[in-house]
């Protein structure tokens, strides 16, 4: 049984459409309302506020902190200065990928880091020759996502700290409410936001001062659903559905890499020992198989294939992970596979995240992707396409 | 004092043990430039003798040198450096508080003699028991002379000794080579009562393979260390271990090897996966391509070498080496020559207790919950009853070790429990030879802490790790089992390897010969 | 009872005149699958049981009124899939439900419940151990590996290790390459997996012994071996071989009882056209020439059979049915040391309600899973220390199912049977194994006294009880030393050398005799796979 998470008596009496999914052994509403529109144009055009309590977090503190989790992540975290914040993930000896997160250098010997699944096990591994602690504040720790384009104005209610300040993956520690809290400048939209970090005992209060704080600026409570399909718009992958835990595979091909994920901007290979150097140099060296993209699908044959049975072109409602086989352009050769995909509302496309040979990952190549109508697999072109899919300005700035 | 040596050596072993010294002399022999490096102020690790009280020396922390491989006293020319291996393993008295106990020993028929008078039945099973290890000691003694197989090769060559091997298993004859392969993970007590009746006698023959392990008579894959030992036990070092060691020692100098003592090493340094030097803990720096370890592989991967400069599954498999010490080491001076009840005016140098195989056990059973028993099992050497000059006239040493004692005890090991030990040790001594008491001169109990701290053994074992089906051939590791390891230019050396523990320099001489051809 | 009046009739009733093509002594389990692969094969099948009820060791009998119990056996772990779909043993009345949990009480107050929700697992092992519980997947995941590739070895008749025949050799070379197919971790963990000890292999993974202790049990029931006995950590294995087929846990409750698996092979059998007779104690196996010609029932009746296949132990079939003076000096030397000594035994209660355990008191779906009393490692290897010398364990190692949770067939409503296996409790006691029908009270009372300390009003609730030691396993069921497995699972004794080294595959040094039950590859357990495989190899050689 799922267990609630800090924010349960709010999210529980919101939640109307009693939509619950389990997160990593937590409550998680799916969505809200029935239909979920109003959440998705809450997110893109206002905000949208999402509870992200179950998100393991772990604290490493020492003076090899660092130094400590450089040997683990494939970025290079004792370049990272205080207050700032990355992505990064994390590989097995062979370079394959564990999980992916985000790491906080609140201190010089002071870190947090995020991840998906239950990493304690995983990090300590590493703590032979180390001077750290690692402490999981998981259930120490609520947390909620602010996000959209005017979460700024909405925190600006509530704090007297410039926010202008904060730049894009960037750490605060401000008093929010009067309450104190943690504040980084990331997410999982693709839009201006914001994560808030926050003791257990703070997080009703803090959730309450948002709403209201909220209100005049159409702040909604969003479900998972939502955060799926916009977390594709952004081209941001999932554990679980661009990629599984190394540790998790029973075969090889169920692995994948940081290159072939498109994370190699996140692989700082000229440095101290770290897990997976050696295969990752390699890979380097060599190529990778597989490379990570976006598809857009062709519109006009969507509607061809509706047509043949006389229908107008449907859409499901949210976004898809169940995974199809992609093909080659002409369809004789199956290249690689979409993990997930969605009807994006704002980009008026049919979207999909996929992983294809290496030369088929060209922007703009001409590929096809498995789509079914009336029950009949059929195929439709797809283009590779620059990610995120929705990029707006406001998102850095 | 931060100097460096520049790269004058072409090999350097760490420890100067059996092992280390074996490998420093062979690889010098064939000319390399091998330097020998070794913590302690003397050289010979748990093979040298060592004087526990004025005037009064042991001829070796083990003292069962019966498993040696002659090709190593061949290959270096021991003999030409004052070595005398004698063929046929010593006599060893199976003690018995009741009795005069039973002699066994290289003869065959002298040795049914004295089992006959336990048992007339085990006495004429005892001729068929050695017969069946006649048949099987050939095939059994080639495992301490080859190559463990590769697990994960594609050279053909190893394909091929593993066909040799399997085809040599296969001449045996298909029931005996079934047989073998029934009774490696089957327990010695099992194995024993197929053969045996009488109890005093299974104990006897049981006694020699449990040294060093964490395991009792019943405890399942003995049987396969009995058979390694009643296979391969075929000599014995005139002067005990410890002229092994001086042997050693000349080997390696006359080729121009050099040993030097109170250079303990802090670090092997490794970059880019490869070997870069040594650094000593007074902080020297010496350059090396080559190192050959002969410490405990655990000591080698997980105190010597960087974290970052492992990768996480060689970590994990290191960390998980099973081996936490069960011996103790009791050393007596005494004032008179020890003789055992029944025995008097034989000349006795090996003795062991234990004369049911449930009393084994049952010492056995208190170490799995971090004590140890009352009535202990000892394994007596005298090495005076054959080098008298190590102690005073008239006088003699007791060399024990002592089975079964916790590396972790649950009560701490603080000087109440040292003596308790020592107590225990020599009141059960007094039931087989009466007035050893009140004959102690001096007493030095050597508990499994102590050999860890004294000798650098990891948790005190004095195997390098348990003689257990999972720890042997593909020893210590399956990547590290044909003593190169993932770390380009280290090499292990030392008991942790196959052939394993016990003073038969069979890891020194399989790995000077994989070290030889890098 | 009336349910196997409808399958089998009693000896005595309806003497068998004619003759048959194969004889199946013994209707367990086994037995019966055997007997059902025949007679689908065409097979003019007969088979004998000795007792009044079919299954043999995996028997439901109403011991008590309204009470119904497995006797001498409780859960169905191994049973072959594949069996299931070939005698469409579903149809026949098969119907396993799965265990929802392992629930293991703790004597400081603690208990541990491991269920099918991962989330939930994972927190309640992080109570103990927050790195175990992040490992514990993992650990499954190296185990489903290890079973798939092992499955095919429980699927196929034990490999000749010695032949030279092309086929062998090929077989042997299959045998290879699956294992050069698999990862390099995974062969390390395979040749731990057949060297260690359930808790040195648990130790690879798993640091607290709260996990471990209850996890290393499944390596030693049956066998007079500990936990940190090297040799055990293979049967862990087991655990993961209903994942692999399919099956969505591996152990689970037979709706009626263990009997109701054998019934439905009865049927099953029946319905190919095998004949079954209850009561019917086979005495002698006829031979003529030095070939099985047939059998003696007692009474005197011969019958005749061009096959006779033993389902029972090797000691019961070639001592008792056949006699040694019939056999090579050296067969019968090498049947003298293969290894009974049963180490368990069994208590049966009925009880007018549930026990409530003072660590996770009322009802819940901890009670509905099997409740583990091996509270730690040390516990079991005292427990165990106590049989090395000859006595049942002061404290034993208990596995507790109540199958009247989820089968409402076997107690009357608001009641329940609760069945316990009992471990260690060794056929060779210090005084002599006839000696245990005057210990089998204390040996009761033991078990009580054990559960008692971790639900206290277990005492006032129970009704009946039953106590079934290694001795009367061998007295009633014909069991050998009352070894569970008709021989003990160590390393040893498994595969090739299973019961005798060279006489693995069914067949004997008596011509037209057979075996197919759980003396032979790939040995006991409520399995199939003697019987299934014995009758295929049968098949294949006529």
């Amino acid at each position: 049984m799922p267990i609630p998470t800090p924010f349960h008596d709010r999210t529980a009496s919101l939640c109307t459409s009693h939509r619950w999914t389990d997160w990593a052994g937590y409550c998680a509403v799916c969505s809200y309302n029935l239909p979920n529109d109003s959440e998705y144009y809450a997110l893109r055009h206002a905000a949208g506020l999402i509870d992200i309590s179950p998100l393991f977090k772990y604290e490493v503190t020492g003076p090899d902190a660092a130094a400590f989790l450089s040997r683990i992540m494939t970025k290079n975290i004792e370049d990272i200065p205080g207050g700032r914040a990355v992505y990064c993930c994390w590989c097995d000896d062979f370079g394959k990928i564990i999980d992916d997160g985000t790491v906080f250098r609140l201190d010089k010997d002071r870190l947090r880091v995020h991840t998906a699944e239950p990493m304690l096990a995983w990090f300590k591994q590493f703590k032979r020759g180390f001077n750290v602690t690692l402490e999981d504040m998981t259930a120490k720790i609520a947390a909620v996502a602010i996000q959209g384009p005017t979460s700024r104005k909405i925190l600006r209610q509530i704090t007297d700290v410039d926010l202008d300040a904060l730049a894009y993956y960037r750490v605060l520690t401000v008093q929010l409410d009067k309450l104190p809290v943690l504040i980084s400048r990331t997410g999982y939209t693709g839009d201006l936001g914001y994560e808030i970090w926050v003791e257990n005992a703070a997080a009703l209060p803090l959730w309450d001062a948002l709403m209201s704080a909220g209100k005049p600026y159409l702040l909604q409570p969003v479900g998972l659903d939502v955060l799926d399909i916009a977390r594709i718009e952004a081209g941001l992958m999932l554990n679980g559905v661009e990629f599984h835990n190394a540790a998790h595979c029973l075969v090889e091909l169920q692995k994948s890499t940081p290159f072939e994920l498109g994370l190699g901007w996140t692989v700082d290979l000229e440095r101290e020992p770290f897990c997976g150097q050696r295969a990752l140099s390699a890979e380097q060296a060599a190529g990778s198989r597989f490379a990570f993209v976006g598809l857009e699908l062709d519109w006009d044959e969507q509607q061809a294939l509706y047509a043949k049975h006389g229908l107008p072109v449907q859409f499901n409602r949210g976004a898809w992970r169940s995974g199809v086989p992609v093909y080659n352009n002409d369809g004789s050769r199956q290249i690689g596979k979409a993990t997930s995909g969605t009807w994006s509302p704002i980009v008026k496309k049919n979207l999909a995240l996929a992983s294809v040979e290496t030369r088929y990952a060209q922007n703009g190549t001409v590929l096809k992707i498995e789509y079914t109508v009336e029950y009949r697999r059929e195929t439709v072109s797809a283009v590779v396409a620059p990610m995120p899919f929705y990029n707006p300005e406001h998102k850095k700035t | 004092m931060n100097s460096s040596t520049s790269n004058a050596y072409d090999v350097i072993v760490i420890g100067a043990g059996h092992n280390g010294l074996t490998t420093a002399a062979l690889l010098a022999r064939q000319g390399r430039n091998v330097l020998v490096l070794e913590r302690r102020s003397t050289i010979g690790g748990l093979a040298a003798g060592e004087e526990f009280h004025a005037g009064y020396q042991t001829d070796g922390v083990l003292h069962d040198s019966g498993q040696v491989r002659a090709r190593v006293v061949k290959s270096l020319d021991l003999k030409s450096h004052g070595l005398e291996l004698l063929q046929g393993r010593p006599s060893f008295l199976a003690l018995d508080p009741r009795d005069r106990g039973m002699l066994l020993g290289n003869k065959e028929r002298r040795t049914a003699n004295e089992i006959n008078f336990y048992s007339p039945e085990d006495a004429r099973q005892y001729h068929r028991y050695r017969k069946f290890i006649r048949q099987v000691a050939g095939v059994v003694n080639r495992i301490f002379d080859e190559l463990p197989p590769a697990m994960d090769s594609s050279d053909g060559r190893t394909l091929w000794d593993l066909f040799k091997t399997g085809f040599a298993l296969r001449r045996l004859g298909k029931t005996t080579m079934l047989e073998l392969m029934r009774i490696a993970p089957m327990s010695a007590a099992d194995w024993l009562n197929e053969w045996f009746e009488n109890s005093h006698v299974k104990a006897a023959l049981a006694g020699a393979c449990l040294t060093g392990t964490f395991a009792g008579p019943w405890s399942p894959g003995t049987a396969f260390n009995l058979l390694l030992w009643e296979c391969s036990a075929k000599y014995s070092i005139k002067g005990g271990p410890r002229s092994l060691i001086a042997a050693l020692e000349k080997a390696v100098q006359s080729r121009g090897g050099e040993i030097r003592t109170n250079a303990e090493v802090s670090e092997i340094q490794v970059s880019g996966g490869q070997i870069k030097g040594l650094l000593l803990k007074d902080g020297e720096h010496i350059q090396a391509s080559i190192v050959a370890a002969s410490c405990d592989p655990r000591h080698t991967f997980l105190d010597l070498i960087q974290g970052n400069q492992l990768e996480n599954w060689q970590e994990h498999r290191m960390q998980h080496i099973r081996g936490t010490g069960t011996t103790a080491k009791v050393n007596l001076a005494l004032g008179t020559q020890l003789e055992f009840i029944g025995r008097s005016g034989e000349k006795i140098a090996f003795a062991r207790t234990g004369c049911h195989l449930d009393h084994i056990e049952k010492a056995f059973d208190v170490c799995k919950y971090g004590r140890f028993s009352a009535e202990p099992i000892l394994d007596i050497h005298i090495p005076t009853v054959s080098s008298p000059d190590l102690a005073p006239p008239g006088h003699s040493v007791v060399s024990i070790l002592v089975h079964f004692v916790p590396y972790g005890l649950k009560s701490q090991w603080d000087q109440d429990q040292i003596e308790k030990l020592g107590d225990t040790v020599v009141a059960a001594l007094e039931q087989y030879a009466p007035g050893v008491t009140d004959a102690i001169v001096a007493r030095e109990v050597v508990t499994p802490v102590d050999l860890e701290k004294r000798y650098g053994l990891v948790q005190g074992h004095i195997l390098h790790g348990e003689h257990a089906l999972d720890q042997l051939i593909l020893r210590p590791t399956p990547e590290c089992a044909r003593y190169h390891t993932p770390i380009k230019g280290l090499y292990l050396c030392g008991s942790g390897s196959h052939p394993g523990g016990g003073i038969t320099c069979g890891p020194g001489v399989l790995a000077a010969s994989v070290i030889a051809q890098a | 009872m009336s349910q196997v009046t409808q399958i089998a009739q009693p000896f005595n009733s309806h003497i068998p005149t004619e003759s048959y093509d194969a004889i199946v002594v013994g209707g367990g389990h086994n037995g019966l699958v055997c007997a059902a692969y025949l007679a689908k094969a065409g097979k003019k099948v007969l088979v004998l049981e000795s007792r009044h009820i079919l299954g043999g060791a995996a028997a439901s009998d109403e011991i008590f009124p309204g009470f119904t119990f497995s006797v001498y056996s409780y859960v169905v772990s191994l049973f072959r899939p594949h069996i299931v779909r070939e005698l469409d043993l579903t149809r026949h009345g098969y119907q396993v439900i799965p265990l929802e949990c392992t629930f293991t009480p703790f004597p400081d107050g603690e208990s541990m419940t491991r269920c099918g929700d991962p989330e939930a697992t994972r927190r309640e092992i992080a109570r103990f151990s927050p790195t175990d519980a992040e490992v514990a997947p993992r650990f499954s995941l190296a185990m489903t590996q290890m079973a798939s590739f092992i499955k095919h070895l429980i699927d196929s008749p034990a490999p000749d290790l010695t032949a030279l025949r092309i086929s062998e050799v090929a077989k042997l070379l299959g045998l290879g390459r699956r294992f050069k197919a698999l990862a390099d971790g995974g062969k390390y963990v395979f040749t731990k997996l057949m060297t260690m000890s359930a808790v040195e292999f648990l130790n690879l993974w798993f640091e607290s012994d709260r996990l471990v202790g209850p996890m290393s049990v499944s390596g030693i029931i049956g066998t007079f071996l500990g936990v940190r006995s090297p040799g055990t950590a293979y049967v862990l294995l087991h655990h993961y071989m209903g994942e692999i087929d399919g099956a969505f846990r591996s152990w689970g409750f037979s709706k009626g009882g263990t009997g109701g698996v054998s019934l439905a092979c009865a049927r099953a059998a029946r319905s190919f056209g095998a004949d079954i007779r209850t009561q019917a104690a086979v005495e002698k196996i006829i031979l003529r020439a030095g070939k099985a010609a047939g059998v003696v029932v007692r009474g005197g009746h011969e019958i005749k059979s061009k096959t006779v296949i033993s389902a029972v132990d090797a000691h019961q079939t070639f001592f008792k049915m056949i006699g040694a003076q019939h056999l090579d000096a050296d067969f019968v030397q090498q049947l003298k040391r293969f290894k009974y000594r049963g180490s368990s035994a069994k208590v049966n209660l009925a009880v007018d309600r549930l026990p409530d355990f003072g660590c996770k008191p009322g009802d819940g779906p901890h009670l509905r899973g099997d409740i583990t009393i091996a509270p730690g490692v040390e516990y079991l290897e005292k427990a165990y220390d106590d049989a090395k010398y000859g006595n049942f364990s002061e404290r034993p190692f208990l596995d507790i199912v109540i199958p009247s949770l989820t089968d409402p067939t076997v107690a009357p409503p608001g009641k329940h049977v609760i069945s316990i296996f009992v471990q260690y409790a060794p056929y060779h006691l210090k005084e002599g194994p006839e000696q245990w029908p005057a210990k089998r009270e204390a040996l009761g009372d033991t078990v009580v006294d054990t559960l008692a300390e971790y639900c206290p009003d277990i005492k006032d609730s129970i009704l009946h009880r039953q106590v079934v030691t290694p001795w009367d396993l061998e007295q009633d069921v014909g069991l050998t030393e009352g070894n569970i497995f008709q021989g003990e699972l160590s390393l040893e004794q498994l595969g090739p050398f299973r019961p005798v080294s060279g006489w693995s595959r069914y067949q004997t040094p008596i011509d037209h005799l057979w075996m197919c039950g759980s003396c032979v590859h790939p040995g006991g357990g409520i399995m199939g796979a003697p019987g299934e495989l014995a009758a295929k190899t049968l098949l294949k050689s006529s």
